[in-house]
């Protein structure tokens, strides 16, 4: 028999699936009620969440059902299981957090801009959590598809030809990475005879050469679709136009989208092709160091080019990406931490200033970008200008979206002191973590690669963050002022002060992601604990 | 994970050497934190003040600055003689990282300076700012920057360290735009954040690698592994990672550039940032890190190059400027080459003298940057070549400022005098033998030559000559309080000049012996050390500074901003246009070359990516496919497929060229596979597929109607080009190499034996357990229920997205225009008078519209049957719902929308809903029974004509299906439906709007 309190683990999937059912009927006039549904659903969700978080900070022992849920009382490997562990809980939270801040946002004017926006949102988070906490493949996929139908819907949300035509590109070329996953799998359960992630981890070592080798190219496939998701160079030119072209509210929570490729990638690198996996141990490495330091290049020398904020955001997206890629192909268990901790804080980074452009946006021209651009690049400002030496005031608004822009651009730019910088420092302190004496020795080609393109790629963000605020807040004060709701500036005040939050109990913060990596580079616990969990109503 | 235990524990250990009792040590050392919390709250609470209170804010500010600096003099006892103390809170101990204080004689002399000056900065801006500066934001940032620099000084911790360094760049960058609604200030700023914030992100990673080499960050740690540090592999990295931080900070050549302009800063920004601290916190750094670093041969050359070189640069471009602010920027700078160049010669007499002339610059600087703020607040103008003779009307001014100057030049019984004389005693010395040493001592003869240059041109300009004539204020006196810091900085010059050895020697002497330590020289601190070499050269730099002057008097008095020749190689100029090609026109360039916004190479990346990552285990492992054995081909199903392949590529043939046709032969192949899954005995897979490929060539061919009109451009063969030719070989390679590679899969999968999978047990189990013998089935609601659930929900989600788009969509103009086949039939109605319009339309396909109707009833009892007998043989909610719907359809298509929607009640959204909570509720069912969601309970039930037929659980959650299914298929179908019965509107719309323009 189950306890009640063992179902906690399934709601963050059921609630929002049931809430979205309820939702979909109620008329579109009463946009108002149907989103403060949706919303004290997510709160729900992100309460759960937190809760989930605390007992896995605990330790798997104090998890109801130890962490393992059997979707129709069939254990793993043969029914679909789901898994909690520190990182799912973490996972959890951050999707149920950003989703929370996009929802309020989206109240204040852009869920009107077509139908079914919160149904849709909250099927999104439903098909979220589910990738997050599922431990079966094939289930994987399900939850993957719920998640990318949502996102079409959302990203088509208001419609426009911009819209239109990114969205339809985003639409076929992750249709086809849909299908590379399909692929991916089948030959994965052809040739290991399981679906379950943590039985193929146990199984994998023990596989003839010949089903290992389809293993692999089952995973190959499998990861290039993963890759489109996460945004790796070559397959990410996508992304850009798409989240600049979406709505502000879903592309703060599309900021966590991308994610989920890189969460299945270190689940699924660190479990399958961990340490328990003989010949096949860090299969595929050299692909995510080279794509992952591509990306970032990619990544920053896009940031550099944008000239709309959006498009910054956009490539900033890629940056993370690529970080977190190549800081888990690198394989220096150090580092994992610290890419855990990256993600989180990139997320969240990334997810407020999505929300913060279009405030900021709201009262300027849309040519005005362009022109300052040329005037910098062509002949500067008039030299024989007067120069004023009384100040002018900030207008209120204008003061704390500045001061909002400028969080952001510290945190993009990993300056200190907050979050961003700390996770860089993570992360070069993760990859130089070796006796002193080896230090020179030690140090691969790639890994000085890495540390100089995290700090090219922050400085891109600088210099490109610089000019645009210079461009928005300083040169143009004379501009409307745009017209923000407390509804629209609060999401973005609370994502960011999370992220100053996360700065100033880095020690609690990083002590858990330590345990998660702990946790994650030790794949033979997991695969034990998920494979053993008693069937209830078995004694 | 081995991390050095070292990095968690740094070492505590402090020397033990005061008389007072531990308790006050403690009390000490808790106040070390005064320093960081005091002036960031200071600065919070600052923004929040009005703006017309710019004397209150003032004084807020200056009391702030006030209590750090009597906190500062009070902790002397505990620094002097060596002491240190520490305060330390842990950030995040498992990274090493902490929030260390430590305060010795060294930082001890550096926080008095940073809180006098600013005390006397808040004092003297109080007067400078004027009335309708939004001064809060002004004192706010000045107190932000006060914390900042003095984390700076007091971190004692690598990390923290590079924290508050980048910090003091962000506020100062803040703080140099103050006034940005000049370009100037923007450009200044934006120029120094991104010179600073890069040689600090350079100084971060060699920080990080300077502690990973101790094994702790923690600066007691660090000052104590001189050796481990100079010997290791990675010094010459450290090294250089380190003086990017540092040299750009301090402005040495060649990042010496931002500097000058920064002064587009308010005065007392560069009084306090561009004499005591900012600039400082370079030359801070190249001390603190002196006892660990320096003495090797590279430190001597680029520090020592890049100091010498800055020396004579800026203090030959300042003799050149007639901006009083430009020639205070460029002195500025080559007094820190002049530290950087004691520092870079790695003996203990030349860091004392380093750490000397350091505070004497700061004093001398920053009264000088007052009393030009004072010139140009009281005459408006700031340009040598406007101003002169202005001693008659401040003369108290003017004799401060002379002070000064005469203290920046050199000359006897001021500081500066003292410093400079160490620094000329230590150029002639000998430390290493190579040609940078050997010009030292000529290069600072020269340096100290155009110093007392530049600073006579400063008095001589500005106060004597001809009275000016054309000023924009008549000038006078300032206010008493403003000059008041002027004042005592002054004072302090000539006190420290006079009688160095009783006033700063103690000071001076803590600070050297607690960077030193047992390497503290003997050193005198006298003004008189008879007749020596360094006397000489300071008499002919004197003499030969006065000579030069008045030799270039009259070519400066007209000559236009910078030093000739060198003016033409602007610093800022080659910055802005290295960052625009770097930053702007390469990145862009680049952008387009590495990415592209077209699908199609997306989508042909993607699918090559796929194949190469696919392939690469084959290629790199030793894999042999199986043997290729062809038996027993029934001649039928090789013709079925040969048919069907035939389809598909016919159907990828005409996909560009004619829609419809590659539908049909898509249906075709469709078709195949229908049959074929028939064929190997998978009627589950047959009955579905058959269902959902009529439903969706259904719904794609009503979509058709409202595609774009395919542009007609037949393209003679010959004109293809020969790189188009190419292009598509290369994309027929790879459409083969894929689809032979899926094919290898396949194949290999399918003739291999089967591994040992989980499919036995669903086979042993599905009656037994899940109480069906449709296996599939039992799979479906069952076994993996919640897959089953996903997809609904991913139906239920492609539905509204259909939806949702398109009711928002609007057709293009030219698919608006009645099809072809309906133009005909009105055109034969038109012809025949005894017709009316819209005849032949309805009479067509009347006799299959009649039929269609009528199997309206008969697939509603197709659909339950199949729904009901899925359990256990083929069928189920899914396939019971697609049945369903292709009812719908057909009434759509007999009768058109309105006739259906007159009759029907249809309500798609609410099938939909219900369906996703039936599913979901009978999953939560079980928890009541206490089992996890979706576990099942199957028994017979009998009805009276049926019979027995299975009542498992599962047939609710089946029913949750169909109801879904059949809500989403019909809404797609409706959201289809509707164009046709909008379009028209629209059309009419356009229409009358045409007409009323015409009117």
């Amino acid at each position: 028999m189950t306890d009640w309190l063992d179902h906690l683990l399934i709601l963050p999937i059921l609630l929002p699936l049931a809430v979205a059912a309820v939702l979909i009927p109620i008329n579109e006039r009463d946009r108002t009620l149907k989103g403060a549904i949706g919303f004290a659903s997510t709160l729900v969700v992100f309460i759960l969440s937190m809760i989930l978080m605390r007992l896995a900070a605990a330790g798997t022992g104090s998890l109801p059902g130890s962490g393992v849920y059997q979707l129709g009382n069939w254990p793993a490997p043969f029914g679909i299981v789901l898994v909690l562990d520190r990182l799912s809980a973490l996972m959890l939270c951050l999707t149920s957090g950003l989703a929370l801040a996009a929802q309020a946002y989206s109240m204040a004017r852009w869920h009107t801009a077509g139908h079914h926006f919160h149904s849709l949102f909250q099927l999104l988070v439903a098909g979220l959590n589910g990738a997050f906490l599922t431990g079966d493949l094939f289930n994987l996929f399900v939850f993957f598809e719920m998640m990318l139908a949502a996102s079409y819907g959302l990203l088509l949300h208001g419609s426009g030809p911009l819209r239109v035509k990114a969205g339809l590109h985003y639409i076929a070329v992750n249709l086809a990475a849909s299908a590379l996953f399909l692929i991916g799998v089948s030959l994965i359960y052809g040739a290991a005879g399981t679906l379950n992630m943590a039985d193929l981890a146990t199984k994998l070592a023990a596989l003839e050469p010949r089903s290992r080798t389809l293993v692999e190219m089952g995973s190959a496939i499998l990861g290039v679709a993963f890759l489109v998701k996460a945004g790796m160079w070559p397959l990410s030119f996508w992304l850009p136009t798409a989240y600049a072209a979406a709505t502000p509210p879903v592309a703060g929570v599309f900021a966590v989208l991308t994610k989920v490729g890189i969460y299945v990638i270190i689940r699924l690198h660190l479990l399958v092709f961990g340490t328990a996996a003989g010949a096949s141990s860090g299969f595929g490495q050299e692909w995510l160091v080279t794509g992952g330091m591509l990306t970032i290049a990619f990544g920053g020398i896009g940031v550099l080019a944008s000239q709309a904020m959006g498009r910054l955001a956009g490539y900033s997206v890629l940056v993370s990406s690529g970080t977190l890629l190549a800081a888990v192909g690198l394989g220096h268990d150090g580092m994992l931490a610290g890419a855990l901790f990256y993600l989180v804080s990139s997320t969240l980074t990334i997810g407020a200033f999505f929300l913060l452009i279009e405030l900021v946006e709201r009262g300027r021209d849309a040519g005005a970008d362009v022109l300052a651009v040329t005037m910098e690049a062509y002949g500067d400002f008039d030299e024989d200008e007067e120069e004023e030496e009384v100040g002018a005031a900030i207008p209120g608004t204008m003061a704390v979206l500045g001061l909002c822009f400028c969080l952001c651009a510290l945190l993009l730019a990993g300056l200190p002191p907050l979050s961003g910088f700390i996770a860089k420092f993570a992360l070069i302190s993760g990859l130089f973590d070796m006796p002193a004496a080896e230090l020179a020795t030690a140090m691969s080609a790639a890994d000085w690669t890495y540390v100089t393109l995290l700090i090219l790629s922050g400085l891109a963000a600088m210099i490109a963050m610089n000019r645009i605020g210079i461009r928005t807040f300083w040169a143009s004060i004379e501009g409307t002022i745009p017209r923000v709701v407390v509804i629209e500036i609060t999401p973005v005040v609370v994502l960011l002060g999370a992220c100053i939050f996360l700065s100033l109990q880095a020690g609690p913060a990083m002590r858990y992601m330590q345990a998660t990596a702990d946790d994650l580079l030790a794949p033979l616990t997991h695969s034990e604990r998920v494979l053993s969990a008693p069937r209830a109503g078995s004694q | 994970m081995t991390r050095p235990a070292s990095v968690l524990a740094g070492p505590k250990s402090r020397p033990p050497i005061h008389s007072q009792g531990d308790k006050t040590i403690e009390y000490a050392e808790k106040l070390l934190s005064v320093f960081i919390l005091v002036p960031f709250a200071g600065s919070l609470i600052a923004i929040f003040f009005p703006s017309d209170q710019r004397g209150a804010i003032s004084w807020f500010a200056g009391a702030i600055a006030l209590v750090c600096f009597l906190v500062t003099a009070g902790l002397y006892p505990y620094v002097a003689s060596g002491g240190v103390l520490h305060y330390r809170i842990d950030w995040v101990p498992e990274l090493g990282l902490n929030f260390t204080l430590r305060m010795d004689g060294f930082a001890w002399l550096f926080s008095a300076l940073i809180t006098a000056i600013g005390v006397l900065v808040a004092l003297y801006a109080r007067y400078y700012m004027a009335e309708e500066d939004p001064v809060p934001r002004f004192f706010a940032l000045f107190l932000a920057f006060m914390g900042s620099m003095l984390g700076v000084v007091l971190s004692g911790n690598l990390i923290l360290l590079a924290v508050f360094w980048e910090l003091t760049s962000i506020v100062s960058f803040l703080l140099i735009g103050y006034w940005h609604h000049n370009a100037h200030a923007r450009d200044g700023a934006r120029m120094a954040l991104t010179i600073t914030g890069t040689g600090g992100l350079a100084m971060f990673v060699g920080l990080i690698i300077i502690g990973k080499i101790v094994g702790s960050y923690e600066l007691d740690a660090v000052l104590a592994s001189g050796d481990a540090i100079r010997n290791h592999p990675l010094y010459g990295t450290v090294l250089v990672l380190v003086l990017l931080g540092a040299l750009t900070k301090s402005a040495q050549f060649p990042f010496h550039f931002w500097l000058p302009h920064a002064m587009a800063a308010p005065t007392p920004v560069s009084a306090y940032l561009h004499s005591a601290t900012m600039v400082k916190a370079g030359v801070f750094l190249l001390v603190r890190f002196w006892p660990v670093m320096a003495g090797t041969e590279a430190w001597f050359w680029i520090v020592g190059l890049a100091g010498l070189t800055t020396l004579l640069l800026g203090a030959y471009f300042a003799i050149f400027q007639q901006d009083l602010k430009g020639l205070l920027a460029y002195s500025t700078i080559s007094h820190l080459g002049l530290i950087t160049v004691l520092l870079s010669l790695g003996s203990p007499l030349a860091a004392v003298a380093a750490v000397f002339h350091i505070v004497n610059h700061a004093t001398f600087k920053a009264s000088l940057f007052m009393a030009a703020g004072i010139i140009d607040h009281e005459s408006g103008t700031r340009d040598i070549r406007r101003l002169g003779g202005l001693f008659h009307f401040m003369p108290i001014t003017a004799t401060l400022a002379m002070v000064a100057s005469a203290a920046m030049a050199g000359v006897p019984l001021l500081n500066g005098f003292l410093s400079k004389e160490m620094f000329f005693a230590e150029a002639i010395e000998t430390h290493l033998v190579n040609p940078l040493d050997t010009v030292t001592p000529y290069v600072a003869t020269i340096a100290g030559m155009f110093a007392v240059t530049y600073s006579l041109r400063f008095i001589h300009g500005v106060f004597f000559g001809r009275p000016p004539a054309d000023l924009p204020r008549k000038p006078h006196e300032p206010p008493r309080w403003m000059r008041a810091p002027l004042d005592f900085l002054v004072l302090a010059c000539l006190v420290v000049g006079i009688i160095p050895a009783q006033t700063i020697g103690p000071f001076l002497h803590t600070a050297v012996l607690s960077v030193l330590r047992e390497g503290t020289p003997d050193y005198s601190l006298s003004v008189w050390h008879g007749w020596n070499i360094p006397l000489i050269m300071s008499f002919v730099a004197l003499s030969g500074g006065i000579g030069l002057y008045f030799l270039m008097r009259s070519y400066l008095a007209t000559a236009v901003e910078g030093p000739p020749v060198f003016r033409l190689l602007q610093g800022q100029r080659i910055f802005e246009r290295v960052l625009v090609t770097l930053s702007w026109k390469w990145a862009r360039w680049l952008e387009q070359r590495l990415g592209t916004r077209r699908l199609q190479p997306q989508m042909r990346l993607l699918v090559f990516l796929a194949l190469a990552a696919g392939a690469s285990p084959l290629l790199l492992g030793n894999f042999e496919l199986p043997p290729l054995v062809i038996r027993g081909i029934d001649p039928a199903f090789a013709l079925l497929w040969a048919i069907g392949i035939a389809c598909a590529i016919g159907s990828a043939y005409q996909a560009k060229f004619h829609r419809l046709a590659s539908l049909v032969l898509l249906g075709g192949a469709g078709l195949v596979t229908c049959i074929t899954f028939v064929w190997l005995s998978a009627p589950d897979l047959a009955v579905t597929q058959l269902l959902v490929e009529i439903v969706t060539t259904v719904l794609i061919l009503l979509g058709l109607r409202w595609l774009p009109k395919r542009i007609e451009e037949p393209v003679a063969a010959e004109d293809i080009s020969i790189r188009v030719r190419l292009r598509r070989l290369r994309d027929l390679l790879l459409a083969i190499g894929a689809g032979g590679g899926m094919m290898l899969i396949a194949y290999t999968v399918m003739t291999r034996p089967l591994p040992e999978t989980i499919a036995s047990y669903f086979l042993e189990r599905a009656y037994r357990e899940g109480g069906g013998t449709n296996v599939v089935n039992v799979i479906l609601v069952d076994f993996r229920g919640f897959d089953t659930l996903g997809e609904i929900a991913v139906l239920c989600i492609v539905a509204l997205t259909v939806f949702a788009l398109l009711l928002r969509f609007r057709p293009q103009s030219d698919s608006l225009e009645a099809p072809e086949q309906q133009k005909v039939q009105n055109a034969f109605d038109d012809d025949h008078p005894d017709r009316a319009a819209g005849d032949s339309v309805a009479e067509y396909l009347f006799i299959p519209a009649v039929i269609m109707r009528w199997m309206f009833p008969v697939t509603g009892m197709l659909a339950a049957f199949l729904f009901l007998r899925g359990h256990d043989l083929p069928g189920g909610g899914f396939a019971a719902g697609i049945a369903m719907s292709i009812g719908f359809i057909l009434q759509y298509m007999s009768g058109g929308t309105r006739w259906v929607e007159e009759r029907l009640r249809i309500h798609p959204l609410r099938w939909m809903s219900i369906g996703l909570l039936v599913a979901t509720a009978t999953g939560v069912g079980s928890w009541f029974f206490g089992y996890p969601f979706l576990t099942s309970h199957a028994q017979y039930a009998s009805l009276p004509v049926v019979g027995k037929f299975p009542l498992a659980s599962a047939i609710l959650f089946d029913l949750g299906v169909f109801s879904l299914v059949l809500g989403a298929t019909v809404l797609i179908l409706i959201a289809l439906a509707h164009q046709s019965v909008r379009a028209p509107r629209a059309h009419a719309k356009a229409a009358r709007s045409d007409k009323e323009a015409v009117r």
